[in-house]
């Protein structure tokens, strides 16, 4: 474990790894294709033998994104919600995304997966999950 | 194989809108069935089944209505496709008649929403997606963001949907909204996911609508002489699980609804003279009917804000308002399109009549599941 691993544990078992923080996905030995999340056959082929659970890689881009301004009682608005490409994987997923004022997100933005809190289990322990962060561009401090 | 078409013997719907809690989803239900009887001067005593469309009506809701309704003891199914439900209810039926099960149906699409949803609907709380923050406006927002940025929209075409169906069901006296809007109104409303606002998005809605389906022995025993409407074949299909990385507005999921409504029926999209769609969101309405074919890739939105998409345009689409001004009591609405298609085919609809209109088809999508393209879609396909 890292110095700074977050103590807890993932929302739902088999999603995601948290040192290093990983998503996990399937990827199909007939035809390579990847799925996220892990599924027992093979979206594209239907191939239901040999699938292999799968590290996606952490970086991505923003293929579309929405402002959040009105949900259902207890959700907290406002919020950055988008759909990331993960080039490497073939492979797009829905996630929140911080690091940037609603305003300021835009298209193709490139974005970096990190852990985060996904409230706490019913035995006390704390709950992780992921979102994407927008990546400083060049020459930007990293708050 | 194709299947034999059901005879609309009757239609009727109460008003869709904001009920007070006293108006039950029983209630509601009863009232549309009796009005859709009564079109058909049909006895109780001439109905076989009870097919009920509903998702948040909870256990043996249809069950509930027919003990009110005067239908107890018939054979009663409940059926959920979220917002396809009442659709989906409608082809089962049509299956049955078919099928030589029965001879004569009420089918029932029916909501009671206002008194437990609030903020938005959204998926399953076991959904992925749900756990991440989606909400339907949600999704109908990204897909609007992207349909801007991929085919030169504009923000303005996108709304003009809302004014279009708002123009529409000023005609319509079972809509829940009955008077215009203006442009400026949808841009300047308040925003819910942007770029969507307030007026891109469907109301949440309490109604119910019902169909007096039957076979041509159906209609001897209700003494049914005349034309009467017929649905010719109800397409359905599910999501598919995307892979990669392609066109978020591709909406293959609509195109293979489309596909299965023009196999069933043998009615090609070019024969089609008016659409009931299924516009829980404004941008919903113009890239389901791209995805079924029915409007070029990308030039949905400029067709609307040019009018082809209006009562007297090339293809009038939602002459009853849709979802955005009709209301979306999620259940009633297949049931609701059914019922405004079987108006304008037998050219009783007033003031939003689609002159001429022989062929229509009505479209729901109901629901979400993550890293699909959709939950259920359905494609009624009617004739005069």
């Amino acid at each position: 474990m890292s110095a700074n691993a977050p103590a807890g544990r993932p929302f739902r078992d088999g999603l995601l790894r948290l040192d290093p923080p990983r998503l996990l996905g399937s990827r199909c030995p007939s035809c390579g294709t990847t799925a996220f999340p892990a599924r027992e056959f093979c979206p594209s082929c239907r191939a239901v033998d040999g699938l292999a659970e799968a590290e996606l890689g952490t970086e991505g881009r923003i293929a579309t994104f929405t402002v959040v301004r009105q949900a259902p009682p207890g959700v907290a608005v406002p919020y950055v919600l988008a759909q990331v490409d993960l080039p490497d994987d073939d492979v797009r997923l829905l996630t929140t995304v911080v690091g940037a004022a609603p305003e300021d997100v835009a298209l193709d933005l490139p974005v970096t997966l990190e852990l985060a809190p996904f409230g706490t289990a019913a035995d006390g322990t704390a709950l992780l999950g992921y979102r994407f962060r927008v990546r400083p561009s060049r020459g930007e401090v990293p708050a | 194989m194709s299947l034999a078409p059901a005879h609309v013997a009757g239609v009727g719907m109460v008003r869709f809108g904001k009920y007070p809690a006293e108006v039950t989803l029983e209630r509601m239900a009863v009232g549309a069935a009796r009005a859709a009887l009564a079109d058909a001067g049909a006895a109780l005593t001439a109905v076989d089944g009870l097919y009920v469309g509903h998702v948040f009506g909870g256990p043996v809701a249809g069950q509930r209505i027919a003990a009110q309704l005067g239908l107890d003891g018939r054979p009663v199914s409940n059926h959920e496709n979220y917002c396809a439900s009442g659709a989906t209810a409608v082809r089962e039926a049509w299956v049955a008649l078919a099928a030589g099960l029965h001879d004569v149906v009420v089918v029932i699409g029916v909501e009671k929403m206002t008194d437990r949803i609030s903020g938005g609907v959204r998926p399953d709380p076991g959904d992925l997606d749900a756990a991440v923050g989606y909400v339907m406006a949600a999704g109908h927002a990204m897909s609007a963001r992207r349909y801007l940025a991929d085919h030169g929209a504009t923000r303005e075409q996108i709304a003009a949907v809302a004014v279009k169906n708002h123009a529409h069901s000023v005609h319509n006296p079972y809509a829940q909204y009955q008077t215009p809007i203006s442009l400026e109104q949808v841009l300047g409303a308040r925003p819910i996911a942007e770029p969507l606002g307030l007026l891109d998005c469907s109301p949440i809605s309490d109604g119910a609508a019902a169909v007096l389906l039957a076979s041509p022995a159906g209609l001897r025993r209700l003494g049914i002489t005349g034309p009467t409407p017929r649905v010719l074949g109800v397409g359905l299909v599910s999501g598919g699980v995307l892979t990669g990385t392609g066109d978020l507005n591709a909406e293959d999921v609509s195109r293979r609804a489309g596909e299965e409504a023009w196999k069933l029926t043998a009615v090609g999209p070019d024969e089609i003279d008016l659409v009931e769609m299924h516009d829980c969101f404004t941008i919903a309405e113009i890239v389901r009917m791209e995805g079924l074919g029915l409007i070029p890739r990308g030039q949905g939105a400029a067709w609307t804000a040019d009018g082809h998409t209006s009562v007297g345009g090339r293809l009038p689409v939602n002459p009853s308002g849709g979802l955005l001004s009709r209301g979306h009591p999620v259940g009633a609405t297949g049931a609701a399109q059914v019922c405004e298609l079987t108006w304008q085919l037998r050219g009783t609809a007033g003031g939003r009549q689609v002159e001429g209109a022989r062929t229509g088809l009505a479209y729901c999508k109901g629901g979400t599941v993550n890293g699909t393209d959709g939950g259920s879609v359905t494609t009624v396909v009617m004739a005069r």
